[in-house]
């Protein structure tokens, strides 16, 4: 009976999707996992509830058990490379970040997928992720894993808000800085703060820096230009010249805007004062709009929208893209298994099944899917920021962890007044210059 | 002493036993010998040593004189002192010398002036039965593990929905950047920890209160002693060797706090919160740079030997006054 059922929903699901579902029978396509533990790990992003909710199907239909474990950002990536140093097989599916990418490969946590995707071509459907995604899910040339949780930045602002003071919506950094500067402190919208930034020390302010470097016109190395074929030609680190400079002010500037504590400001803060509306905008990336969306945790569901991120005048937008593969790690014991469950996972129908669920869309048959935009609005808006991304705007390297970190703490000194944004930068152009050169990344 | 012990008798007097009073002499036997039983017995510890402290120490000592990240230990690079000279220079380490010694000076004095004080109104209450409840509950912050109390005072001291604002905000005041201001995040990691450990040097300095004979106090009191007397020239002096005792107890914990650091402040902001185990963690575990992790956790363990051989030193010399 329950088997039946099974298969009766999944060929709703099936009938329902785009024609590149049409051709996968996933009944006959799986064998018969019974006995088999998957365990995956991931971060604790939103978009984990949508993967337990879109996991049980698979166990349905393989008999196979899954069991997804979620961590913090930075304990997730101590935890699978630390794991990957001791060949640690114990969890098969590693969901990581795409900038960790090199640093993973080095360390040969990951089992390239060339061959297996090369064999499911067809029904993988790799064209069908978003350029920006799937470049996140290789490297070298090589694809080692499967773009699933694509983000990408948007600015987000209460339309009730916004409507009551008729403001246009900001797109120039000038212009949010004034849209900021008009709800904070205004007796007219009591308990409202303008904007809050990612200004905590480490990861969170360091890859702020990298988010918006493009966007203000400017570059964080020599060869990562737009467009570059090769961004990693040349790792010259340029963080200390006028454009970052500024950028590290226009941080700054921006805490006056802010709830108290901003300076220690990460992504959950800002997403909780957005959704609780205290903040009257953020920038975040485009999975934390189902924190404000969700109406049981949201005091504001229905009352914002998204928007393309600012730009400094005389730039252009430039979305920072990021966001989460699956992979299949390479000491596991039961990589078919694994393999299994992250074709099926990733492909177009369960993955638009994922997304109705609240998963971030990775594929533009997902983005530009009616249902899809219809359930979240600012879809539409994520459609247009894949269009004008750049896949390199955050560094992959074997060395990114670290210089993100150092650069972020750099940032923050700037940001608490510890130091002037010009010393910040210099001495985080001068730290990042050292640890590449150590490493072998930079020529002495 | 047994005159037919074969390993204590020996020479003449042995001899002439042995002549006057025939009897079968017992070859020793390897496993019966006293030596050979006291190595059976010591070579579990000493494996034990070797194994996890000795072999990890050397290998920390070798790792720390190469360039080498832990997810590349084929690429080293011979390094000799590199690591130690850019500790000198690197300013986060700097940083998190310096904060690590402000923490130990400021929470120890904070927390033997307090723990004094709760050690006195408990010694003063002790007749009354119900101050033993009172002593044990005071004990539990030192019971709930690091980790715990990192997720709760995040809680507490959160900027927006932590309790401590809510209650200044319902007295009037303004709210706190507790964990974002480079000030106001010293103060509360500093309140964190004398939060935890003043009932550990509380307890201890009650124990040493209440082992002072009462009839010194007595006879203080006959003499016309004031309580003043008797707190700076009898209960203090009395305590002093304990207190010192809990100074190197809570100087060895210091060096290596980390769990509360790591879960609230993560050493921000800037490197204000910054401490030694913290700046260690992060080259071995997140940045994965086990040579300089190495060349760290290396001299903190000089430091940890230089300042408790001190501090043992002043215990023994006020010991011994």
């Amino acid at each position: 009976m329950r088997t039946t059922l099974l298969k009766a929903s999944t060929a709703l699901v099936l009938c329902s999707s785009p024609v590149l579902a049409q051709n996968t029978n996933w009944d006959e396509e799986l064998g018969d996992l019974a006995g088999t533990t998957l365990a995956i790990s991931t971060i604790t992003d939103p978009f984990i509830d949508s993967m337990q909710r879109t996991a049980p199907n698979f166990e349905q239909l393989t008999g196979a058990s899954v069991q997804i474990e979620g961590f913090g950002y930075d304990a997730l990536h101590d935890r699978q490379l630390l794991g990957c140093s001791q060949q640690d097989g114990s969890t098969d599916i590693l969901v990581m970040d795409g900038i960790w990418m090199g640093e993973f490969v080095e360390a040969g946590c990951l089992e390239p997928l060339e061959d297996r995707i090369a064999q499911n071509e067809e029904q993988i459907a790799w064209s069908d992720f978003t350029d920006t995604g799937a470049a996140q899910a290789s490297w070298e040339g090589q694809r080692y894993c499967m773009p699933i949780g694509i983000y990408y930045g948007l600015l987000f602002y209460r339309t009730d808000l916004f409507e009551q003071a008729g403001l246009k919506v900001p797109e120039t950094f000038d212009e949010l800085k004034q849209a900021a500067d008009f709800f904070t402190d205004n007796p007219d919208f009591p308990g409202v703060y303008g904007y809050a930034m990612n200004n905590q020390r480490g990861a969170a302010a360091g890859q702020q820096y990298f988010e918006w470097i493009f966007s203000a016109g400017g570059s964080p190395w020599a060869s990562n230009t737009l467009g570059a074929e090769d961004p990693y030609a040349d790792l010259t680190p340029t963080m200390n010249d006028k454009t970052s400079v500024d950028l590290v002010q226009f941080f700054k500037d921006m805490t006056a805007y802010g709830p108290p504590g901003v300076e220690s400001y990460a992504w959950d803060e800002r997403a909780t004062g957005f959704a609780n509306g205290s903040l009257a905008m953020i920038n975040d990336w485009s999975v934390r709009a189902q924190i404000a969306n969700d109406p049981s945790t949201s005091q504001i569901a229905g009352k914002f929208a998204a928007a393309l991120m600012p730009h400094a005048e005389g730039a252009q937008t430039v979305s920072p893209v990021g966001g989460w593969v699956m992979c299949l790690n390479a000491h596991s014991e039961q990589k078919d298994a694994a393999w299994d469950f992250i074709r099926w996972f990733a492909s177009p129908e369960v993955h638009r099944q994922y997304v109705l669920e609240g998963g971030p869309p990775s594929r533009v048959s997902a983005m530009q899917d009616k249902e899809v935009q219809a359930k979240y609005p600012w879809t539409v808006q994520l459609d247009q920021a894949r269009q004008n991304a750049w896949g390199d705007v955050r560094p992959r390297h074997a060395l990114t962890f670290q210089m993100i970190d150092v650069i972020g703490t750099e940032v923050n000194r700037a940001i608490i007044g510890e130091v002037s944004p010009q010393e910040a930068m210099d001495s985080a152009n001068e730290q990042v210059t050292q640890m590449l050169r150590q490493n072998g990344l930079l020529a002495n | 002493m047994s005159s037919i012990d074969p390993f204590v008798e020996r020479g003449p007097k042995a001899t002439a036993l042995s002549a006057s009073a025939p009897m079968r002499r017992h070859q020793p036997r390897l496993w019966s010998g006293d030596r050979f039983q006291t190595g059976l017995f010591l070579w579990p510890t000493c494996l034990f040593l070797l194994v996890l402290t000795l072999f990890p120490f050397i290998y920390s000592v070798w790792l720390s004189l190469h360039f080498v990240r832990l997810t590349a230990l084929h690429r080293k690079v011979w390094a000799g002192l590199d690591n130690y000279a850019s500790l000198l220079t690197d300013q986060m380490f700097l940083a998190a010398l310096r904060n690590t010694a402000l923490l130990a000076v400021s929470s120890i004095t904070v927390e033997v002036v307090l723990g004094f004080a709760v050690a006195k109104v408990f010694y003063e209450l002790a007749s009354r039965k119900w101050v033993n409840g009172l002593r044990s509950a005071y004990l539990v912050p030192m019971m709930i593990t690091p980790i715990s109390v990192g997720v709760i005072a995040n809680y507490v001291f959160n900027p927006q929905l932590g309790v401590i604002n809510q209650l200044l905000g319902a007295a009037g005041g303004s709210p706190v950047p507790w964990f974002g201001d480079p000030v106001w995040a010293r103060i509360s990691i500093l309140l964190i920890s004398v939060w935890q450990w003043t009932p550990f040097v509380a307890m201890l300095i009650l124990a040493g209160l209440m082992s002072i004979r009462k009839d010194i106090l007595e006879a203080a009191r006959v003499d016309g002693a004031r309580w003043w007397h008797i707190l700076f020239r009898i209960e203090i002096p009395s305590v002093l060797p304990i207190i010192m005792l809990a100074v190197i107890l809570r100087l060895i914990e210091v060096l290596r706090y980390f769990d509360v650091i790591y879960i609230t402040t993560r050493g921000g902001p800037g490197d204000r919160t910054m401490v030694l185990t913290l700046f260690t963690y992060q080259q071995d575990f997140q940045y994965f740079q086990v040579g300089t992790g190495s060349a760290a956790a290396v001299v903190i363990l000089i430091l940890s030997i230089i300042v408790t051989t001190f501090a043992v030193r002043i215990l023994r010399r006020i010991e011994n006054a």
